[in-house]
């Protein structure tokens, strides 16, 4: 208890910082268990939401600030908006049918426990993985990142651009009302 | 003496944690409760704004539409918002019973906790930033996407058609306005070459001839990127002439309408809030933050020309209600995808043209036109297709 | 605080994602899945770069950044093809379009 209460006292932040991590990706896990096994649909957008929102707070700890705030504006901004009005476009009937489809539990939770079991088997086996947090503190300084950007991935930005246009321009295109004829 | 009435405040916190710890607090809680205490100050002053704002807001409306406005509680009406908040805490909370309990409940909070949060960015004086993030601009936005989320839950939690197409309005609104306002603030976080606010009022600094102050408001783009920010800011925060969602007259009161007491009055003091919020970013992205207007006058604490600033521009803004009737949805989606979105793309590209034409006077003429041009082109195609048509009379034979 | 434990989460989550895309009948919660699939992958590719004592090396947020981008551009295409189903075959469980000739 000493030993916390002296590294507490030497770097609150730091000496936290396991915490930081740890408590939003329990959030985290919780709220996307809850999402997946949700009834309701728009109870299930909204625990998504929380999730992203958990998944930003762990990028920040993790001390990636600008993916982090990019994380929270892009996916709670935007693609959880646009998965609630998909929502309220389409009214599915909310207690129709079973909300599996297909094999059932049997078949898509089954196979993502296996690929669970063997992910942390090899997580938990490797040696590489077993790494302590690094002493120095991590930042990734928006300056460095603006740099980077427009300096040794300029390609992809520029790329990145022209994707996000044509997806943009074709999924207005696709949703669009045809004027029957 | 001046010069002590200018780091007051960090002077008092400095001096009250060594205090604490003269009496024998552990070092490592003192920068919790430095924290505590400035978001404490924090709350203190902007919930007293909140108070003082809807007394103020409703006597300026009245006086603008010659009448006077709520002034028998209290000298001249002001101690008005006790009045309000004992109607608010003591009126039944009536939830719907078909409703979705939780939702509905963590609606407000929801609404309010981003609207809080976003005051830890602001500069509020020379060396006066809670939280000195690399980030800062990003933050503010990133926590703007909450509100949208809390304004989904409450309308679709009140199981209510109407609240529901409130809701849905409000969020297309919020989307729709959200990306001129981010565009016109990149603008500026360019030019000053940080997302940090406190390195963009930094980069406002010096003046011009001795007499002009360089804030980004009086260059072209700068003027272009303001008003930009301004209207998307009145459409962010619901206020009119963009109050659609919560108009009374138009949809009952949108995605408010299941909402009574305290609850209403949690999304009430989120929206002002919000408002001062982004009055809060517009002064330190356009308005030079907390420098002073004119070199003689920096005797004046940096914090209270924020303050002043910041209640100018809220100021602005209520007069802007009481004048401008309600736009349509349809008006004010044109608007937003039509015209202030091109005219946003023009300002950046104004500001760099200026940048590289030397900061100087060919690059202010330069981005005036590159400005100017879309304005016209725009605002004209824009003038001739909503244009009010004379009106022709025709009365029954 | 190790990189296990980070990875560990990053593939709890990627598991969930994979459930929901697999065994969900509502088409819009497929898409839940896969979004939960490439936040457990940009959750990587963070804890990589954080543990790798050189933050100086940006690859991994780099990634990250690009990978938030292209999910988000997914996710309107996905959403709008969504509805073009829901408006061919009035229903939005993938059970349902089940038949070729649109």
């Amino acid at each position: 208890m000493d030993a916390f209460c002296q590294s507490l006292c030497a770097d609150p932040i730091a000496a936290l910082s396991g915490w930081f991590v740890l408590v939003p990706s329990l959030v985290l896990l919780l709220s996307a268990a809850a999402a997946v096994a949700a009834r309701n649909l728009v109870r299930a957008a909204l625990l998504a939401t929380l999730s992203f929102v958990a998944l930003g707070v762990v990028f920040i700890a993790l001390g990636a600030e600008f993916v982090g705030f990019a994380q929270l504006l892009v996916y709670v901004g935007a693609v959880a908006m646009l998965i609630v009005f998909v929502i309220l476009l389409t009214k599915p009937e909310q207690l129709a049918r079973s909300p599996l489809a297909g094999a059932g539990p049997a078949g898509g939770i089954l196979v993502a426990f296996a690929l669970l079991a063997a992910l942390l088997g090899f997580i938990f086996a490797s040696p590489a993985a077993d790494k302590a947090l690094p002493a120095a503190a991590a930042a990734a300084p928006v300056a460095a990142i603006g740099r980077a950007l427009l300096g040794e991935y300029v390609v992809v930005f520029i790329a990145l651009g022209v994707l996000l246009t044509a997806a943009l321009i074709g999924a207005a295109v696709i949703a669009l009302e045809d004027e029957e004829p | 003496m001046i010069a002590c009435l200018e780091t007051a405040p960090t002077a008092l916190l400095h001096w009250f944690l060594a205090l604490l710890a003269s009496w024998g607090v552990p070092a490592w809680t003192l920068p919790f409760v430095s924290a505590l205490i400035i978001i404490g100050v924090l709350l203190g002053v902007f919930l007293t704004l909140f108070a003082l704002t809807s007394v103020l807001e409703r006597k300026i409306l009245a006086r603008a539409q010659n009448r006077y406005g709520p002034n028998r509680v209290g000298p001249f009406g002001l101690f008005q918002p006790v009045a309000d908040g004992i109607k608010m805490l003591t009126k039944e909370d009536l939830v719907p019973r078909s409703a979705d309990q939780i939702v509905h409940f963590l609606a407000p909070v929801v609404m309010l906790i981003p609207a809080l949060m976003v005051l830890a960015i602001l500069p509020y004086g020379r060396g006066m930033v809670p939280a000195e993030l690399d980030a800062g601009i990003l933050y503010f936005f990133a926590l703007g996407a909450g509100t949208e989320v809390a304004v989904f839950m409450a309308g679709w939690s009140s199981n209510n058609k109407y609240s529901v197409l409130g809701a849905m309005r409000a969020i297309a609104q919020m989307i729709s306005y959200e990306l001129p306002l981010v565009m016109s603030a990149i603008v500026a976080a360019m030019v000053a070459g940080s997302l940090s606010p406190s390195a963009i009022v930094e980069a406002q600094g010096g003046f011009w001839a001795g007499v002009v102050p360089r804030w980004f408001v009086f260059t072209p783009w700068g003027f272009a990127a303001f008003l930009i920010f301004y209207i998307g800011a009145l459409a962010e925060a619901n206020r009119s002439p963009f109050d659609l969602p919560e108009g009374e007259s138009e949809i009952v009161a949108g995605h408010l309408t299941e909402y009574s007491g305290f609850k209403y009055a949690l999304f009430f003091m989120a929206e002002y809030v919000g408002m001062f919020a982004i009055c809060g970013l517009m002064v330190t992205l356009f308005l030079g933050g907390w420098q002073a207007p004119l070199p003689f006058l920096d005797f004046v604490p940096t914090w209270a020309w924020f303050l002043a600033k910041i209640c100018f521009v809220a100021f602005t803004m209520v007069w802007v209600r009481a004048t401008l009737p309600r736009l349509r949805i349809d008006h004010l989606m044109a608007f937003a995808w039509k015209f202030l979105l091109p005219m946003s793309f023009a300002a950046f590209f104004a500001a760099a043209c200026w940048h590289f034409a030397g900061r100087g006077l060919a690059g202010w003429l330069v981005s005036l036109a590159i400005v100017g041009a879309p304005y016209l082109l725009l605002g004209g195609a824009f003038a001739r297709r909503f244009a009010v048509s004379r009106r022709t009379y025709r009365f029954s034979q | 605080m190790t990189l296990q434990i980070v990875l560990a989460v990053s593939a709890v989550l990627f598991c969930f994602g994979l459930a929901a895309a697999f065994s969900r009948a509502n088409a819009i919660m497929v898409l839940v899945g896969i979004e939960f699939m490439l936040g457990a992958a940009n959750l990587n590719f963070l804890a990589f770069w954080r543990f790798s004592g050189d933050p100086a090396a940006l690859t991994g947020v780099m990634f990250a950044i690009f990978s938030i981008a292209v999910a988000a551009a997914e996710a309107a295409v996905g959403l709008a093809i969504v509805i073009l189903v829901h408006r061919r075959f009035r229903s939005v469980e993938v059970d349902d379009a089940n038949q070729l000739r649109g």
